[in-house]
């Protein structure tokens, strides 16, 4: 197999996380062939919320109600930030490409505006991001006005607890109410898990048994929160089927990762990334990368005697250290598939504050790769390392998206960006 | 040939065909394969025998039997469609040994009513024996060929009895001494004397100088008194006297084109073989081979001409139908004997390489069918064998029955159109009804806990249980779970978990615990649990795994590592 053909792409996207899928959906968008290595897997840690940018300056935790507002500040304060380096038109399309696209993978979205909004957790905490899916929406109103509201939560269900959502707002939201009910149908178990309940609740009986159960329980309840199980890939049937029979808005928390919401966004990506012609190498991984001049090589294992693929460009998405992008050891960070030179602090003991919880964060999550305007990762002289390769997402140095909630942002918007880079012809001009 | 001896020699051997057929064919109404056959008493099977022809030959199943006869055991479509080569060998025997069998041995009732004028010397029918049993030899050589270079290539070929070797060699010898003897026939001058004396009303060697002479030049016999020149004014006359005598009944002996050759190298020795009278004894060689074959034609490998396309027309019968528990008794039994050993499943077969690689050939079809048989007859265990240590063939094909995995391959290109899924469905039923059952019961029938206290006690060397890297790659080595973070995720998609919502039976882990344990090295523990043996093998945990851990794969090689190391626990536990 070794010594066969390669098959030629315009792109090999590496990595399937948020960026990845966003790459590769971008890229099957504007008619590149292209190719998808690696596991999204780590998409199942998504809430399904979609932040774009919230949090700025990290150090003061100041959260803006504006995206825009936001990246306008910061690009006013950290130029270097990725994120501060597309401009807000290009993030507008790019959200509402990936949000359109979602939407037709059957995982809406409510319009996207210029606004962000607040959402519950799963623990009580209220979470502040921009794209929100329709069965949380209410959820957004319900927060903001705090009427009369029930929690449902259910036995057994580890990662979800309305008690506690409720002694932590209870001084805040005093009508809001809890009550735990069996699930249909497992009443049996000790241990459930979210996923078999939102797949148990697509058939009608338990659905129709779930709600008979939670009815009794409403009160005065104006809404109703339960935790994110309403359906996996029909979430929007079954939504309605618990408005229609409830009678009020009800709303669905996030849970704890791995989440139903984190399966959806997944399940809702490899659908429309594969739908628009990509194609998937979810259980392989990059084995050598090598150029020849304008062209890229990989060699991916996975397949039986491996597979070997050519490309005019390849997106490095592979994500920091949970994604296998970056590797650390006691020295220093590596990028793991060619070793490219990581901005990173001087020495080990710069990589954490002393604080464990500082509000300022760690140097070490601000490592990464550091490229060219055009998105090319630098070699250890300060120049493209390579004329086709480019990096996005989390990878990237010189953010904090955990700490900035900015996640979902930097992936599509850098996705977006760099893609349109692969999708312009070769420019004199931008040879290194 | 004596009359009375043919009579009697034939009248023996087609008794003995007959009473050996009909001990063959009683043991598909006698042999009860699978447990939903067990209770079945002889006349509902014989009951479904009747109503079964009735239906094949009334009924519009009587069509899908035509088309049976004509494609599938006539033209052989479906070994066509398996192996071309052997399809080509097939059907040169079959056509071959077919027009030797009506034209030539059955003549006197086939040949001489059907063909007006029929004479076996005369054309096309001296050319068509020729080529009848050139047809059969070409065969038997492309046969021979491919049995060796198949058996050059495989480490467990199908299982050959003596007799089908018998078979072959006595088929070969049939077709060498046919050939000798009509060889013979040409070159004899007794049989011309013979012949002349009949129909010339002479056999005066002087008298008959002219014919001798023309059929010595013509017709190749090996005179060697003929001292005269041959000149054209003799042949003239010679010629004038076969046209009289002999023409009607003799083709020139060149048509014969097998023959005709041999009896060129036959030729110096004819008089020798007159003395020895060599035409008589060929012709008893020749005719007693064919009487032994057919005399033991049940217990050879012959007997697929009757069971294989029996078989084949069951099949046809039965299209699309599901059949009686009685109709479905007779056709497992029958597929014993249907069974040609032609190894065409075996080179389908998908754990092939399981059974090299645990060298158990009982994991392959043919070899299983035998095993299978062996069973039902109660030759392959007998009570108390499984205790004694007696039963090891027992317990090797209890490994292969159960480590099929019902891919149906074997079925698909079976030539016979043996339902060989339904057969090691019951096959493995009876297995463990006598004790030998699947892994998953087995190691299932004893708590995970009470399994790795037996492994703990230490009954043998524990080094004998460290499994090595070959045979646990996976569980072995702590980079390949390590990395679990416990998220659960692989526990979420998981089927399996998820309608394990009675507790009485559903599984006792999930597999995040399952990786879990292995994180905390009770690797033990996790190779006895239900989770582990509850697996659908259905790999969304191994897809939606975000640290990319091989999940399904881990569980497969416990499930691997408990049958060799649980069952040495449970062989240990039933000797002592």
């Amino acid at each position: 197999m070794s010594s066969a053909a390669a098959t030629r792409y315009d792109v090999a996207v590496i990595g399937a996380g948020m960026a990845g899928m966003a790459a590769a959906l971008f890229a099957a968008e504007r008619g590149l062939s292209c190719i998808q290595v690696g596991s999204g897997g780590g998409i199942l840690f998504a809430s399904g919320l979609l932040d774009l940018l919230a949090v700025h300056p990290v150090a003061e935790h100041r959260l803006w109600q504006s995206p825009y507002d936001a990246l306008a500040a910061l690009a006013g304060e950290q130029p270097g930030h990725p994120l501060a380096r597309v401009d807000p038109t290009s993030i507008r399309t790019a959200f509402q490409s990936f949000v359109a696209a979602l939407t037709s993978a059957g995982l809406a979205y409510a319009p996207l505006g210029d606004r962000n909004s607040n959402l519950l957790t799963s623990i009580g905490t209220v979470k502040t991001s921009f794209g929100v899916p329709l069965t949380m929406v209410a959820g957004v109103d319900a927060l903001a006005q705090r009427p009369p509201c029930l929690l449902v939560d259910f036995r057994g269900l580890r990662e979800f607890s309305a008690r506690q959502i409720a002694a932590t707002l209870a001084d805040d939201w005093p009508d809001l109410r809890h009550q735990r009910i069996d699930f249909p149908g497992f009443e049996a178990v000790p241990e459930v898990y979210a996923v078999h309940l939102a797949r148990a609740l697509e058939t009608r009986e338990t659905r129709e048994r779930t709600i008979a159960l939670i009815k009794p329980l409403l009160g005065d309840a104006r809404a109703v929160g339960l935790p994110a199980l309403l359906g996996l890939t029909r979430s929007r049937e079954v939504h309605a089927a618990f408005e229609a029979g409830l009678g009020v808005p009800v709303f669905e928390i996030p849970t704890m990762p791995t989440s139903v919401t984190g399966l959806r966004l997944l399940g809702a990506l490899e659908s429309v990334v594969s739908s628009r012609g990509v194609t998937r190498r979810q259980l392989s991984s990059v084995r050598a990368l090598t150029f020849d001049y304008d062209t890229a090589l990989l060699q991916l294992d996975g397949l039986p005697g491996g597979e070997r693929i050519s490309a005019r460009a390849v997106v490095l998405a592979t994500g920091r250290f949970s994604g296998h992008g970056l590797m650390a050891d006691r020295q220093s960070v590596r990028e793991s598939i060619l070793g490219l030179p990581v901005q990173q602090p001087g020495a080990r003991d710069a990589w954490h504050q002393d604080d464990f919880l500082d509000p300022a964060g760690h140097a070490i999550n601000r490592a990464g790769l550091r490229t060219d305007e055009v998105w090319r990762p630098l070699d250890a002289t300060g120049k493209p390392a390579w004329k086709s390769l480019f990096a996005i997402g989390s990878i990237l140095a010189d953010q904090d998206w955990m700490r900035a909630k900015c996640g979902s942002g930097l992936a599509i918007a850098t996705a977006w960006a760099a893609i349109e880079q692969v999708a312009q012809p070769l420019r004199e001009t931008q040879k290194p | 040939m004596s009359n009375t001896l043919f009579r009697a020699a034939l009248d023996t051997s087609l008794l003995l065909c007959a009473l050996g057929l009909l001990w063959r064919m009683s043991t598909w109404y006698r042999l009860r394969i699978g447990p939903d056959v067990r209770d079945l008493t002889l006349v509902p099977r014989l009951r479904a025998l009747l109503r079964g022809f009735a239906a094949a030959l009334f009924t519009r199943r009587a069509f899908h039997v035509g088309v049976a006869l004509f494609l599938d055991v006539l033209l052989q479509r479906r070994l066509y469609r398996s192996d071309k080569s052997r399809w080509l060998t097939h059907l040169l025997i079959f056509v071959g040994f077919m027009g030797l069998l009506l034209m030539h041995a059955l003549a006197a009732v086939v040949a001489l009513k059907m063909f007006t004028g029929y004479e076996s010397t005369r054309n096309p029918y001296l050319f068509l024996r020729n080529l009848f049993g050139s047809m059969v030899v070409v065969g038997l050589a492309f046969f021979l060929i491919g049995l060796r270079r198949r058996r050059r290539h495989t480490l467990h070929a199908p299982m050959r009895r003596p007799m089908d070797a018998a078979f072959v060699v006595l088929l070969g010898f049939v077709l060498a001494t046919g050939f000798l003897l009509e060889a013979d026939k040409i070159v004899s001058p007794q049989v011309f004397y013979r012949m002349a004396k009949e129909f010339n009303g002479s056999a005066d060697p002087a008298e008959l100088k002219p014919l001798r002479a023309f059929w010595a030049s013509e017709f190749g016999v090996a005179f060697d008194d003929l001292t005269a020149p041959i000149t054209p004014d003799l042949l003239r006359q010679g010629r004038a006297m076969h046209e009289a005598d002999c023409e009607t009944c003799h083709a020139g002996a060149a048509s014969a084109f097998v023959s005709y050759p041999v009896s060129r190298v036959l030729a110096p020795l004819a008089r020798v073989l007159d003395a020895g009278q060599a035409p008589t004894w060929l012709l008893y060689l020749h005719v007693f081979a064919c009487f032994i074959g057919l005399a033991t034609l049940p217990f050879t490998r012959f007997y697929h001409v009757l069971a294989a396309p029996i078989s084949l027309l069951v099949n046809g019968a039965a299209l699309g139908r599901s059949l009686s528990g009685a109709g479905r008794a007779v056709r497992r039994a029958l597929a014993l004997d249907a069974c040609v050993g032609c190894g065409i499943c075996d080179a389908h077969c998908s754990v092939a390489p399981l059974a090299r690689h645990l060298d158990n050939r009982y994991l392959l079809p043919s070899h299983k069918l035998i095993a299978t048989g062996e069973l039902t007859r109660g030759r392959l265990l007998q009570p108390g064998h499984l205790t004694t240590g007696a039963g090891d063939a027992a317990w090797r094909a209890a490994e292969g029955a159960f480590g099929c995995t019902d891919c149906g391959r074997c079925t698909s290109v079976c030539p016979v159109g043996l339902d060989l899924d339904d057969l090691w469905q019951s096959g493995r039923a009876d297995l463990a009804r006598a004790g030998l059952t699947a892994p998953a019961q087995w190691v299932q029938a004893r708590p995970a806990l009470a399994w790795a206290e037996s492994l703990q006690r230490d009954f043998w060397p524990r080094s004998f249980f460290d499994p090595d890297a070959r045979d646990a790659p996976l569980s072995a080595n702590r980079s390949s779970f390590s990395r679990c973070v416990q998220c659960q995720a692989c526990t979420n998609v998981c089927p399996v978990v998820a309608y394990s919502t009675d507790p009485a039976y559903g599984v006792d882990l999930t597999p995040q615990k399952v990786m879990n344990l292995l994180r905390l090295g009770m690797r033990d523990l996790a190779m006895g649990s239900r989770m582990v043996w509850s697996c659908a093998t259905c790999y969304q945990c191994q897809e939606h795994c975000p640290q990319g851990i091989r999940v399904a794969d881990i569980m497969a090689e416990l499930r691997t590592l408990a049958v060799q190391r649980l069952g040495a626990v449970r062989s240990h536990k039933e000797l002592s």
